[in-house]
């Protein structure tokens, strides 16, 4: 338990930190008022308006938010648990980005152009998604293997890649919605309402089956790795890949199915988003969810459930952070937040000191 | 003079150094006794301004002196060869030497100046060597033969050699004495780390004993004998092993004309019940031999016969499932990972089948239980299964790795380097268990680059240069010298 | 034909210097065993400080102070890899998001803008081309002079292939290693402050469009060196420049979105087919510590 504790706080106090010190520039920026009253309402649009809640009764000032939070917690999870796995296996999949934009593509071309009943569409479309996310992983994964070319180089150039080929070609070429009547319209064809995710909750709330899936992901992840003699394997190749292939575990395997699995985590990402919120491939993707997922990989220290806390967190500050621009503040203050945060993480030998220093051995440190 | 004054010297709460006081005269060659572990280099080091001590104080002709920086102490004429070579191998001889110093010519490197001065330099040693060459392209003695250079470039008048003989055959230990003698006669002042004990009481003209950081003694080479000395470093008489002759079974490992990188038409056997020892000067072939052996490395061509069985490829995976067991030289880099608990370090390797696994499931309980009888039955302290790796000391990881790889059973044992860096008590320990290995049956190929190792524990020995086994000795044969000419490749067949 | 070739090259004066100076900042850093994927934060910093600067000080200066910014951020980096020594990369990208956060954040809260800043006067020019396009022909030079030829350049390339080496001749290789970051990272400055002041007008927010990541490959494919990086920097540019000249020419040819792709997929191609382990430093992203046992 202590070792737990001890665990949590190079994640926990960066965080705080860091919302403490962003609270500040706020109050320096624009005094005391408006600095509580802009991250109440960031909290409110975050967890959800509990106080109103209890005075007026409406389940919808609560579940509104939750919901937002939680469909953004979601893609938080998945491209994060794509970074982490890739991380764990000591890869750095900086492609997350590529991977989710060809799986998004995926899910909406299989979602508009198929027709088939909601239990084969909705389950085929998350497949295509993820197909194509490993498929776009796979090259970097091979040369990484075979050539000895730097992952961190070669899944930059495949998220060049990804969005140039599908956002400046394809969703304004070839698949490009047909245009209807006087409308013309932006990104490809809507998705068939067989293929949407379904929300969880009538009315108030939009929260669609996406957050299940992550969470499902994020505990088998999660089993993987703290359960099975195979995940230990691929931790031991992380951690030291000479002692892993002198232990009889093929490292060149081992990276080439981390990499598969982590686009096509990545690729279930771009699914959710577009068949949960977006129902269609848009113009652009426009935020950097691969970037995302590095932060929160590295916020939640490569562990499964840590980034799905995190991204908890995260998404519902992001999906607060809408309501500060009422305040003047911008709505990606979360992200600064988070940036800072990632910051703090990486002077990771400072908070481990810290934790052995506030939870300290209990037996005499032997020499 | 030099006076080393209560120096104390901590790291992590472990002590290197406690209340240590040394002076070292002018022009004698001292040398600085003691196991692995015992301080003999964290006090050089500490003298060498690469360590702030945390008290104590270092006096130069009386004057207490702060050594920040190695600057400051090659300020004061003290220089230092390290036991690991701190060379820049992409980097020329001369560039090496000048590093730190460069003569200079306007804004730029006068690169020519400095090759011109380090020629001189190595003349007047009596060196030949290119200060052109990339020091990638030299051998290990002439390597050190830069690095000898490098600290007399800058004029030291004190020069600490940290096991200046641990990678050099006998005849370039040799000369390597010879060089460092007619430097002591010029002047210099000479301190010598070494657990050598041969090397030392011929050389040195006074002998400092050291023992878990604390200087024990000091004594002259003239009053004193090599079981004397063993003793004063580990406080009790030093254990001797006793070699009972081998009873060889049949062959459990056979090499017939195998190459791959760094192995050129090696021809060996090794049978079930003997220790065959490996031995060679660094980077000729013997890493490779156990790469190939033990799967980690293809071999090109030839036939090799491993428990008896011909196998064409060998990977590691299948390498253990016949029956090899792999001690490697350096257990951090492939043997032990650090961030592993102790009970998943010992799992490593066999963590898909009984008592590690429970079908695709981790089998924690038989884990731990197995660790536990392990550490327990071979004393690696503290003997906590949840530790991370990387906290056991040396000896404990080593005792560690040994204990998991015997645990297999195996039929041929390859070890590099075993007692590398290991105190005395745990070489003993881990001699022991080679010896206990042999005498059940087991073949055992022993790579050391120490050649006393070798000799101490093997029943037949093979001699590598260049990637070829180049002469085989029996244990009734062993000849020190001639072994040594093997090892340069300058004897005649 | 010969109209087509002077715009090629004209857009290729314009495009590469920022690619240059970053890949040259990147190949500093990496030289001396740090590496330096923060170029992108760097360089987004450079731009923004020098958009701002130069709203109140002559554009030159200000491009100055943009390359201060750029070495400010470089220096959390260096703290954080060196003093503390955190892993590389992980300080790199973080550094990457804040920048990319902070960019955003301050745009609004100083000029109520998503966008960009207000328009500036650009740096002055000499022969049809700002004063930076001529600046990173001899700049590359010089930094090749400086790692080849001098003291420091020697000392640089010894930090990078093995720190004891450096460290055991009295020199300190934190400190060392730290002047080769902030180098980096005002270099790195440099390369926005180009983007803001020279090819724009102003700071957008979406700058520098990933140019950040072009230099470290372009390091990386030329080979950790000076001039190699130089050279793979124009190579991107070159690519860059046919795209646009072939999208105008001949828009039928083959769609915008494709030509896009292309010199990245060269790119791969290119890496692909030479490897690439071999070329970096031997020490490159392991911490130094001195009193490492």
């Amino acid at each position: 338990m202590r070792e737990r504790l001890r665990a949590m706080v190079p994640s926990v106090v960066p965080i705080v930190l860091s919302l403490v010190g962003c609270f500040l520039a706020v109050v320096v920026l624009r005094g005391w008022s408006v600095a509580f009253d802009a991250f109440g309402a960031m909290f409110a649009g975050a967890f959800g308006d509990w106080p109103k809640f209890v005075d007026q009764g409406n389940a919808g000032l609560v579940l509104r938010p939750l919901g937002e939070a939680g469909n953004k917690a979601a893609i938080l999870t998945l491209t994060g648990l794509s970074v982490a796995v890739a991380f764990r296996v000591g890869l750095f999949n900086i492609g997350a980005q590529g991977q989710l934009t060809v799986g998004a593509l995926a899910a909406a071309v299989v979602g508009a152009k198929v027709d088939l009943p909601a239990v084969v569409h909705l389950p085929l479309c998350l497949l295509a998604a993820a197909v194509a996310g490993a498929g776009w992983a796979a090259l970097p994964a091979v040369l990484k293997t075979t050539r000895g070319v730097h992952e961190v180089i070669s899944t930059i150039m495949m998220n060049w890649i990804a969005v140039s080929l599908v956002e400046n070609w394809l969703v304004v070429g070839p698949l490009k919605a047909s245009a209807s009547g006087v409308n013309s319209i932006s990104g490809t064809d809507q998705i068939a309402a067989s293929a949407e995710l379904p929300r969880l909750f009538e009315g108030g709330s939009r929260l669609n089956a996406g957050l299940v899936l992550a969470v499902l992901a994020a505990l088998v992840v999660w089993a993987f790795f703290g359960r099975l003699t195979r995940g230990f394997g691929w931790r031991v190749v992380g951690l030291n890949p000479e002692a892993a292939r002198a232990a009889g575990v093929e490292v060149g395997q081992v990276v080439v199915q981390a990499m598969l699995v982590a686009g096509a985590l990545a690729g279930v990402a771009g699914a959710v988003l577009v068949l949960g919120t977006e129902q269609k491939y848009p113009t652009t993707l426009g935020a950097p969810y691969g970037f995302d997922g590095i932060a929160m990989a590295l916020l939640g220290q490569g562990d499964a459930l840590g980034v799905l806390v995190t991204s908890l967190v995260f998404g519902a500050l992001r999906a607060g952070g809408t309501r500060l621009q009422l305040f003047g503040v911008h709505k990606s203050f979360p992200e600064l937040i988070q940036g800072f945060a990632l910051l703090l993480v990486a002077a990771r030998l400072v908070w481990e000191r810290l934790a052995r220093r506030l939870l300290p051995d209990r037996e005499p440190k032997h020499g | 003079m030099i006076e080393l004054a209560h120096l104390t010297k901590q790291f992590g709460g472990v002590t290197a150094l406690d209340d240590v006081s040394l002076r070292i005269d002018a022009g004698e060659r001292l040398a600085l006794v003691g196991e692995n572990g015992a301080g003999k280099s964290s006090l050089m080091n500490v003298l060498y301004g690469l360590y702030q001590p945390d008290s104590g104080t270092i006096s130069f002709d009386g004057v207490p002196t702060r050594l920040r920086t190695p600057a400051a102490a090659l300020a004061r004429g003290v220089g230092m060869v390290h036991q690991h070579f701190t060379l820049v191998p992409t980097l020329s001889v001369a560039e090496n030497v000048v590093l730190g110093h460069e003569p200079r010519r306007g804004l730029g490197l006068d690169l020519s100046r400095a090759r011109t001065e380090v020629a001189a330099t190595c003349a007047s040693l009596g060196f030949e060597l290119d200060p052109r060459a990339l020091v990638s392209s030299l051998t290990v003695g002439s390597q050190q033969k830069v690095e000898i250079v490098k600290a007399l470039h800058r004029g030291v008048k004190t020069l600490v050699l940290d096991e200046p003989t641990a990678v050099l055959t006998p005849q370039e230990a040799t000369e390597l004495f010879a060089v460092t003698r007619t430097l002591s006669e010029r002047g210099l002042t000479v301190i010598l780390i070494s657990h050598k004990l041969k090397e030392v009481l011929t050389f040195a003209t006074r002998i400092a004993v050291m023992r878990r950081g604390r200087k024990v003694t000091e004594v002259s080479p003239q009053g004193t004998t090599p079981e004397a000395l063993a003793e004063a470093m580990i406080g009790r008489a030093a254990p001797v092993g006793s070699h009972a002759p081998a009873t060889p079974g049949p062959v459990v490992l056979s090499l017939h004309q195998v190459c791959s990188q760094g192995l050129v038409d090696v021809s060996l056997e090794l049978r079930a019940g003997e220790i065959l020892g490996i031995a060679g000067v660094d980077g000729n072939g013997q890493r490779e031999l156990t790469e190939v052996v033990t799967g980690l490395r293809p071999f090109t061509s030839g036939v090799l016969t491993v428990a008896g069985q011909r196998v064409d490829r060998l990977d590691p995976a299948r390498a253990r499932a016949l029956g090899v067991a792999h001690v490697p030289e350096d257990r951090l880099r492939r043997a032990l990972v650090a961030d592993l608990t102790v009970e998943e370090n010992v799992s490593l390797g066999r963590h898909t089948q009984p008592p590690f696994a429970k079908g695709p499931r981790i089998d924690f309980a038989g884990r731990r239980a197995r660790t536990l009888e392990l550490v327990n039955a071979n004393d690696v302290r503290p003997p906590t299964p949840t530790l991370r790796g990387g906290a056991l000391s040396g000896g404990n990881q080593q005792k560690l790795v040994v204990a998991r790889e015997l645990d297999a059973k195996p039929k041929l044992l390859v070890v590099n380097q075993p007692t590398r860096g290991l105190d005395i008590a745990a070489v003993e320990a881990v001699r022991e268990r080679l010896r206990a290995q042999r005498l059940e049956g087991c073949g055992v190929l022993l790579v050391s680059l120490d050649l006393d190792e070798v000799l101490a524990l093997a029943d037949r020995l093979v001699v590598f240069a260049r990637g070829r086994a180049v002469a085989t000795f029996e244990r009734a044969t062993f000849d020190e010298r001639l072994i040594g000419q093997h090892m340069l490749g300058v004897a005649h067949a | 034909m010969g109209e087509l070739l002077r715009s090629l090259v004209s857009s290729v004066l314009d495009a590469a210097p920022p690619l240059i100076f970053a890949a040259l900042g990147a190949t500093l850093s990496e030289r001396s065993g740090v590496v330096n994927v923060g170029v992108e934060g760097m360089m987004r910093a450079g731009a923004f400080v020098a958009a701002v600067a130069a709203l109140a000080m002559p554009t030159p200066l200000a491009v100055v102070v943009g390359m201060a910014a750029g070495a400010l951020v470089a220096s959390v980096h260096a703290v954080l890899t060196i003093r503390l020594r955190c892993d590389q990369v992980v300080s790199g990208m973080a550094i990457n998001l804040v920048m990319l956060a902070l960019g955003t954040f301050l745009l609004e809260a100083l000029f109520s803008s998503p966008s960009s800043t207000p328009p500036i006067t650009q740096l002055p020019g000499w022969a049809g081309h700002p004063v930076t396009t001529w600046l990173a022909f001899a700049l590359p030079v010089l930094v090749h002079l400086a790692l080849t030829r001098t003291a420091w350049g020697l000392r640089v390339r010894a930090a990078g292939e093995k720190p004891q080496a450096v460290a055991v001749m009295g020199v300190r290789v934190g400190w060392l290693r730290a002047g080769a970051v902030l180098a980096s990272g005002a270099l790195a400055g440099l390369g926005g402050a180009v983007l803001s002041t020279a090819t724009l007008d102003r700071f957008e927010h979406h700058m520098p469009t990933g140019l950040g990541f072009m230099a470290v490959a372009a390091m990386v494919f030329g080979r950790w060196t000076p001039l190699g990086a130089t050279a793979a920097a124009v190579f991107f540019a070159f690519g860059d420049a046919l795209r646009i000249s072939l999208g105008s020419s001949a828009p039928g040819l083959m769609p915008q979105g494709v030509l896009l792709a292309l010199p990245y997929l060269l790119t791969l191609v290119v890496l692909a087919v030479s490897g690439q382990r071999s070329a970096a430093p031997a020490a490159l992203g392991v911490a130094w510590d001195p009193e490492v046992r």
